[in-house]
């Protein structure tokens, strides 16, 4: 525990941690204060004129689904075709719609989070291992694996924590934004529950890059090795390989692809086109979730391995 | 807390004991260097040890590998009586250790740097105060790391050393970066540490303070032990009895010196004598035969001429030497060595 708690104010003292927490609450602040500035609160005449547009909408929507039955068409293709109801906030335009926005919003704040965590992780270790850091706490804890494990687990741990925080704190100022300046939109239980798993997954991708960086960087002895790790993957693999992919006519290019489960961990699931079928292929965050459990134990499993063995300078 | 508050007692036993000792390091594209090559050491308890050796030498791969930081091909090793590196866990709150140039988080203040490896360690945290005062860091330790100078950073680590009472100390290079009056310090500082029952083994490349401060020593060359033992014993080892003389008729003396079969070296202004039993009766003889002797100095050898001596780093004008020059242990005649 110690240890632990050692390590944390270790890694809160860092520079370079201070300067993405800054630039995390920066590019938050941006995308609010850009959210605020393109929105206002309806005007009495914009929200009669949305609530004639619903009733117009309806109106053709129940012709469509007449002359749907009528042809005999299939029940289901003529229901799910109907399945969502207009809403008024359907037609408020430069208004901001919580229940609209809010999920792409999460979107990019997880990504920020992501990359956030991959760097402070990655840096934790590499710079340590660059400065002489590590050897030093090694002669007070001679233990490998425990000083590097804690390691792992105070920078999860923190980045566990800012997620968290700032999921809470984002979420609910967009919501003050939209009480204030927009429209809430239809925020029923259903709708917090799908959001609150959106942002579990989220936080399961940022702890994932976290523990990505950590152990690249552990493997390569330095920061640079992380982030040369992800700028090879990406231009070698996710660029290269799909062209090549696409050259030999492989049947399912997107399923060799991290940036595939990466998509389908957030959305639950993601479908793709087969080649060769007049069908499609679905990857489920099920899916994905092997993949990132296999790629977590062949980096990090590698990283404290090698870590065990090797000489320190 | 002043350390010789807290004496230990210790009967003579092997502090660190060191036995064939081997590493090869090996590069990636297949280049190897042998840094240790079957290398001993034995470090008794309550020695102040000096642990010498040209650059590349072993040195610190061999304090590397004892305080478990470089994997040994192959060896024993022990440290307090237990097995390193597999004991380490055990002993490593009663070994302190600085190795080369300890880097320390530059942005963390030395008080704040020593209060998280306390708190790591699991040692109070009164005892920062302690050693920053010990060190002469007590009125700078509020300062960043990183505005310290080299000086200050050794002291820093040297701090960070006995943070836990050790029992056993481990300093390389430690007065590396610190001026004069500091290396002074830190002399002064060992002696206390010894006095009060620490054993402590110490590399350093200053040979001179090695011979102040320590009473026994090991060199070691290629990755093999040139020699050990006490200061003294290595040094009276490479003793032949040479004396310098300084006398009116030097080109007289030498005639009588070498006539009564001891070998003389003439110089501008003296005499170097060798195999002089007895320094009296050169005065005698000389004094006899009415040349009186202004000066009669034994030239005993020191620590830095047997250094070169035993390594073969013995520098030549105008022939620069480089590091793995140096004579392979075993080619060098020991004669009476420990």
């Amino acid at each position: 525990m110690n240890l632990a708690l050692a390590e944390l104010s270790r890694l809160v003292a860092r520079r370079f941690v201070q300067l993405m927490a800054v630039l995390l609450i920066a590019a938050f602040g941006v995308t609010m204060a850009t959210t605020v500035a393109g929105s206002h609160q309806p005007t009495t005449a914009e929200w009669e004129r949305a609530e004639r547009e619903v009733q117009l909408t309806q109106a053709r929507l129940e012709q469509f689904r007449q002359e749907c039955e009528q042809r005999r068409v299939s029940r289901t293709f003529c229901d799910g075709y109907l399945e969502r109801e207009p809403r008024v906030e359907d037609y408020l335009f430069g208004v901001f719609v919580f229940s609209h926005e809010i999920t792409d919003l999460l979107y990019f704040m997880i990504a920020f989070l992501a990359l956030f965590a991959f760097l402070v992780a990655a840096s934790f270790v590499g710079a340590e291992l660059t400065s002489g850091g590590m050897t030093n706490l090694l002669l007070w804890r001679p233990q490998r694996a425990t000083v590097l494990g804690t390691k792992l687990a105070t920078v999860l741990a923190a980045v566990l924590a800012v997620s968290v925080v700032a999921s809470v704190l984002y979420t609910a100022a967009f919501y003050a934004i939209a009480q204030a300046t927009g429209v809430p939109g239809a925020v029923d239980a259903e709708f917090w529950g799908d959001l609150a798993v959106t942002v579990l997954r989220g936080i399961g991708l940022v702890l994932y890059a976290a523990a990505i960086g950590f152990g690249a960087a552990t493997l390569g002895r330095h920061t640079a090795a992380a982030l040369g790790l992800v700028a090879t993957y990406t231009i070698v693999w996710e660029i290269g390989a799909r062209i090549v992919f696409e050259v030999v006519e492989t049947a399912r290019p997107e399923q060799y692809m991290l940036s595939s489960y990466i998509a389908a961990w957030m959305d639950g699931e993601l479908s793709f086109p087969e080649r060769y079928l007049n069908d499609e292929y679905t990857l489920t965050w099920v899916h994905a979730g092997a993949v990132f459990a296999i790629t977590l134990a062949l980096i990090v499993g590698a990283a404290f391995a090698t870590f065990r063995q090797r000489d320190l300078a | 807390m002043d350390v010789t508050s807290t004496v230990w007692f210790w009967p003579m036993t092997a502090v660190i004991q060191i036995e064939g000792l081997r590493k090869t390091f090996r590069g990636l594209r297949g280049g190897a260097r042998v840094a240790l090559d079957g290398f001993d050491m034995t470090v008794e308890a309550g020695q102040i040890h000096g642990f010498l050796g040209p650059n590349g030498s072993g040195k610190t791969t061999t304090l590397r590998t004892l305080l478990g930081l470089v994997r040994a091909d192959s060896g024993h090793m022990s440290i307090l009586g237990q097995p390193a590196p597999d004991a380490l866990p055990e002993v490593a709150p009663r070994v302190g250790a600085i190795v080369e140039s300890p880097q320390f988080f530059g942005n963390f203040t030395g008080r704040r740097t020593l209060r998280l490896l306390a708190r790591a360690g699991g040692v109070p945290a009164e005892r920062v105060e302690a050693v920053l005062a010990q060190v002469g860091l007590r009125d700078r330790g509020n300062e960043r790391v990183k505005a310290y100078s080299l000086g200050m950073k050794q002291r820093l680590a040297v701090a960070s050393a006995l943070l836990k009472r050790p029992e056993l100390l481990i300093l390389d290079e430690p007065a590396n970066g610190l001026d004069p009056a500091g290396i002074r310090e830190m002399r002064d500082l060992m002696r206390e540490l010894s006095s009060a029952g620490i054993t402590v083994l110490v590399s350093s490349h200053i040979l001179g303070e090695i011979q102040l401060i320590c009473d026994h020593v090991t060199i070691i060359s290629r990755g093999q032990r040139v020699t050990t033992g006490p200061v003294s014993a290595v040094l009276s080892g490479f003793d032949k009895g040479e004396y310098r003389v300084r006398v009116g008729d030097l080109a007289r003396a030498a005639e009588v010196l070498t006539t009564a079969g001891l070998p003389v070296t003439k110089n501008d202004d003296h005499l170097v004598v060798a195999d002089v039993g007895d320094a009296a009766w050169i005065s005698e003889q000389l004094g006899q035969r009415g040349m009186w002797v202004s000066e009669l100095t034994p030239l005993t050898p020191d620590l830095e001429s047997v250094f070169l001596q035993l390594t073969g780093t013995t520098p030549e004008p105008g022939a620069p030497r480089q590091v793995d020059e140096v004579v392979k242990p075993g080619t060098i005649d020991l004669g009476e060595q420990p």
